[in-house]
């Protein structure tokens, strides 16, 4: 596949044209999250092989591969989340800004509000739509009402559900659709103000148009915020990253521009893969 | 070969059908029998209970609820003293239950070690299965002294002056009484409640916890603000099971309440329960006499009670089944 037959299809799949060329041009930034030398222990399977990667900053930096390969068990690593459970560990160093963040003594809870995740699902809490998101501000600040009320219609704007749920705030986030909840849990994950936003396969849940608004949505919200996407579906990572990984069997096989990796892949393993030979 | 077969198949299953047909009929008419039995047996319970209180009802009418008058040699029963007993001892064996139940259930889904859950856990259940007279023993020969030496007095001393709730912590420390039995009860239906908690906190999904640990909450946090909402419901039914179970307790309180029919502000005064006043006094009861007949009524009262609150337990628990 050449460089322009690329581009003209994933031009086709989405609107933002420039965005797009703009990125495949573009150089990535400097690594805001660096993993080195990350070996990670499921008790005593090792899921993680040496994985070295920069993920630069205020850019989508996309990890594809096959079920069971190590992609969600890699963004798990960076917030820490596998630390709720014994038996699971993970060694070498994850840096962000500089600071080992896998080492034992780092605040867990000051770490989570830096490095926000949205899940494969949506999780809305059983509170109204400003408590789910005005929940988790609290943990981390004190605002008085009113600055409360600019930072949920803050985090709802910029998650682009401020217009269908201003109007039902104080309703039940259970009776929102099912992109709508995936849309809440962006603004509550942004609503912390963090530094990285991890999704987790964000959009495996949700309808075409749900997940097109997604897909919208992480491209405008990588201006401020550094961005990691696991995803099983290539066009996803083709529409949305400016880096993409790829792994194989606990193993980081290929990273590179997005552009690069999907037209001109260095490795066979990845080429098999992209071109859907197995996976 | 192929016809053959099919021929042996068909016959075979045919005459396997007639047999099972009849076994099918025999085991349905059992296992229905069985079922109509229970219903037979809670209905008659009912009746018999109704009708041999009948006569104290129609000789004392509706007043027979909050009459506190108990006197055998007049032939006057009230039921207002042991209706209080009950109601009270249960609701502050509630109150000192649910908080140590909690505790243990959220040790043992999200703080004790996994090596330790299970032991732990089993100890809980295991408090279920020592037989109601230990307890009663056990809170008698050791809790109710412990109490009079060690805490009741200084409750009184301190608590006792307040105005207002002050009443409630005041008179003699005996070591028996209405908090002496709610405590023992507490105790006893503890792991009721705690089961039924553990089982329903981990019946949250994993990805809602990891969705509030992942903004950044503590262990604390996730519990009061996802897992306690998720399952508030469930949490409610737990605790009527065991306001259930507090509530015809018989032997334990007997031993340590101090059955006196008053009616006392002190938590440390002596009181009884419906339970325990039938069970102390039906002995002393005559044939076909009106204090039969009273006790046979409050019998039928506990019943009731009892009848809406674990009614209203399972309708709470089922909601989480079904949600």
């Amino acid at each position: 596949m050449s460089d322009q037959a690329m581009d003209d299809k994933t031009a086709a799949a989405r609107p933002n044209i420039n965005a797009m060329q703009a990125r495949s041009g573009a150089a990535l930034n400097e690594a805001k999250l660096a993993i080195k030398g990350l070996d990670f222990f499921y008790g005593t399977n090792k899921a993680l092989k040496g994985i070295h990667l920069d993920i630069p900053a205020r850019q989508v930096t996309g990890m594809i591969g096959p079920s069971g390969c190590g992609k969600s068990t890699l963004l798990r690593v960076l917030n820490r989340m596998y630390s709720l459970y014994p038996g699971q560990r993970a060694e070498g160093q994850v840096l962000l800004d500089g600071q080992n963040i896998i080492e034992d003594g780092v605040d867990l809870n000051a770490l989570r509000s830096k490095i926000g995740m949205v899940f494969q699902k949506p999780t809305p809490f059983p509170m109204t739509i400003y408590e789910n998101i005005a929940f988790g501000v609290r943990l981390h600040e004190r605002l008085s009402k009113s600055q409360m009320d600019e930072r949920v219609e803050w985090a709802l704007t910029r998650a682009a559900l401020w217009t269908e749920a201003k109007d039902r705030l104080n309703t039940s986030a259970m009776g929102l659709s099912g992109g709508q909840q995936q849309r809440l849990c962006i603004a509550r994950t942004i609503a912390v103000r963090p530094e990285v936003i991890l999704f987790d396969e964000p959009t495996s849940a949700l309808d075409p148009i749900s997940t097109l608004k997604i897909e919208e949505l992480i491209d405008e919200l990588k201006r401020d915020f550094t961005i990691a996407i696991v995803t099983h579906n290539m066009q996803q990572a083709a529409r949305c990253a400016d880096q993409v990984a790829f792994f194989y069997l606990g193993e980081l096989i290929e990273v590179a521009p997005a552009a690069q990796l999907f037209t001109a892949p260095k490795h066979a393993k990845t080429q098999e893969y992209i071109t859907g030979r197995f996976g | 070969m192929q016809q053959a077969t099919t021929m042996t198949l068909g016959a075979r299953s045919a005459s396997g059908r007639r047999g099972s047909q009849l076994g099918d009929t025999l085991f349905a008419g059992a296992c229905q029998a069985a079922g109509g039995f229970v219903l037979l047996l809670l209905g008659g319970i009912i009746v018999e209970l109704f009708l041999g209180g009948l006569p104290a009802f129609k000789a004392f009418g509706l007043p027979f609820l909050w009459s506190t008058e108990w006197d055998p040699v007049s032939e006057v029963f009230g039921a207002g003293v042991s209706i209080y007993g009950t109601i009270v001892t249960a609701v502050l064996s509630i109150l000192l239950a649910v908080p140590l139940a909690f505790g243990v259930a959220f040790t043992l889904t999200e703080l004790a070690p996994p090596w330790l859950r299970r032991p732990v856990g089993t100890a809980v259940e295991l408090l279920a299965a020592v037989p109601s007279i230990i307890y009663g023993m056990w809170g008698f020969f050791l809790i109710a002294p412990l109490m009079a030496q060690y805490v009741q007095p200084p409750l009184i001393d301190s608590l006792g002056e307040l105005p207002g709730i002050g009443a409630l912590f005041q008179g003699p420390p005996f070591g028996t009484g209405i908090l002496t039995a709610a405590l023992i009860l507490a105790i006893m239906i503890l792991p009721f409640i705690a089961a039924t908690m553990r089982d329903v906190f981990e019946q949250v999904p994993p990805v809602y916890k990891e969705s509030a640990y992942g903004l950044g909450c503590t262990t604390w946090e996730v519990m009061r603000n996802v897992v306690l909402p998720y399952t508030r419901i469930s949490v409610a039914g737990g605790i009527m099971l065991g306001l259930g179970r507090a509530l015809g307790e018989t032997m334990a309180v007997t031993f340590v309440i101090g059955n006196a029919n008053r009616i006392t502000t002190t938590l440390f005064g002596p009181g009884n329960t419906i339970a325990s006043v039938v069970a102390l006094e039906f002995g002393e009861s005559e044939t076909g006499s009106l204090k039969l007949s009273s006790l046979l009524a409050l019998g039928f009262i506990l019943f009731v009670i009892s009848f809406i609150v674990l009614a209203t337990s399972r309708f709470l628990l089922r909601s989480r089944l079904k949600g």
